[in-house]
């Protein structure tokens, strides 16, 4: 019954980097989602763009689409900072694929 | 042929509730169902597992309350959401969930002031037409009336919430938090036989509920041991001098605005003692005492689907990019454009 095209199957690929360029940015870290398709990735980064990053000045966060993938990379100035928004990010992304799964268009 | 009635569709996720609703704009509540996060006794709700636990309940919810109300997200006319206040993480669950259902469903969103939708709620169960409100839970102690386009805060806490003091007492006596500390306080207070003394602490039109509280967390165990009183008399002193001072500023703001009646919302609005004491002074000044139980008072999602249904019905709507949450939103920054058509019908 779920939407086969939305599984959320999370594909991770986080590096975490601690020769970055910009010296004060040192702790990176990347993660991709396949979303399945393109209008359910924008949905998502749509959802997920409204809120801010709540330390702009500790951690920042970009996110782009391409190709029903939803790619967000952060930035911050120490791990902790990193490990507390990445972990705050996928809980949050989790729920909305979860809630496209439920009802979503369920198409074959 | 009848017109089809505006229905909305609501979401409550500000405390350690997780709530959704179907309202109709005539106030008819179609489904309203809710799970509450409990934590063992001893212990509070944090951010972090109370958003956690909202996850794992909010989408069944939303089933439930559409098959409990027999209708389809088509039906829906606008999604509502609590904007604030309350705890940043727990907040979250309802708005990515709306933002998310907006963009499927194609429906717009309306962002709603808690307090405000406590308010309305309570004036639609009860039909109290221009109270006084007291507005008492975990979160928030305010006493709130209408003037002018907006709810004023007439009295509030200037430290914890009355709720709040309740609770974190109920943890010193490791009482149960299911079905919540404050209801177990007030079966416990009901054996009370002797009052203690403690401090009473009302400046001007507000209260402060922190003192108390570091006064008999200090006091509680040396008196308990030494069999001075018993948990029941702490509970019914306890509750006994908080609602004192609640009906004393509840009863100052009626004074001031020369309004009759009290509407109480809220969690610690189901009180029972609260609403008998409050009932006694109404009387006194010729008033009536509206309250409800704990299936209105407490968090839900309907009186976020009500609240934002009467908003949209102004014609307001929130943009997605602006669909945000915050922890801070006073009661006053709202403009209650639906209060002023009311009045100018009336």
């Amino acid at each position: 019954m779920h939407n086969k095209s939305s599984g959320s199957v999370f594909q991770l690929a986080c590096a975490l980097s601690m020769d970055g360029v910009a010296a004060q940015w040192d702790f990176n870290c990347n993660l991709e989602v396949d979303l399945g398709s393109e209008e359910n990735a924008l949905i998502v980064y749509t959802a997920l763009a409204v809120d801010n990053e709540l330390q702009p000045d500790k951690v920042k966060r970009h996110m782009s689409v391409s190709n029903g993938k939803l790619s967000a990379n952060f930035e911050a100035v120490e791990a902790r900072f990193l490990r507390a928004s990445f972990s705050a990010f996928v809980d949050v992304l989790t729920l909305a694929t979860k809630t496209i799964e439920e009802f979503g268009p369920k198409k074959e | 042929m009848k017109e089809k009635k505006l229905l909305a569709l609501g979401f409550e996720g500000s405390a350690n509730k997780i709530g959704v609703g179907v309202v109709a704009i005539d106030g008819t509540i179609l489904s309203n169902p809710r799970h509450t996060y409990i934590t063992p006794p001893g212990q509070g709700f944090l951010p972090r597992e109370t958003a956690q636990h909202h996850h794992h309940h909010v989408l069944p919810l939303i089933k439930s309350a559409l098959e409990t109300a027999g209708v389809t997200p088509d039906e829906i006319d606008c999604l509502c959401y609590t904007k604030g206040p309350g705890m940043g993480a727990p907040l979250q669950v309802s708005a990515v969930v709306v933002r998310v259902l907006s963009q499927l469903w194609n429906k717009p969103i309306v962002g709603v002031n808690h307090c405000v939708a406590h308010i309305e709620m309570g004036r639609t169960v009860t039909g109290a037409v221009d109270p006084v409100v007291l507005y008492v839970s975990g979160g928030n102690t305010q006493v709130i009336a209408y003037s002018e386009g907006r709810y004023r805060i007439f009295g509030e806490t200037i430290d914890i919430a009355v709720g709040n003091c309740l609770d974190r007492f109920a943890r010193v006596l490791t009482l149960s938090n299911d079905p919540s500390p404050g209801y177990n306080i007030e079966q416990l207070a009901k054996k009370g036989e002797t009052f203690i003394e403690l401090p009473y602490v009302v400046k001007g039109m507000d209260v402060s509920f922190s003192g108390i509280l570091s006064y008999i967390e200090a006091t509680a165990e040396e008196k308990l041991k030494n069999n001075e009183c018993t948990p029941a008399d702490l509970c019914f002193s306890l509750q006994e001098t908080l609602f004192a001072m609640l009906v004393e500023i509840t009863e100052r703001a009626m004074a001031h605005c020369d309004k009759k009646d009290v509407l109480i919302v809220g969690g610690v609005g189901c009180n029972e003692r609260l609403q008998q004491m409050m009932r006694i002074m109404c009387s006194e000044r010729g008033g009536k005492l509206f309250a409800t139980d704990d299936r209105y008072c407490v968090d839900n999602g309907a009186m976020i689907a009500y609240t934002g249904l009467l908003e949209y019905a102004n014609g307001a709507s929130t943009p997605m990019e602006e669909s945000t949450f915050t922890q801070r939103f006073r009661t006053d920054e709202v403009l209650a454009t639906w209060r002023d058509k009311e009045s100018a019908n009336a």
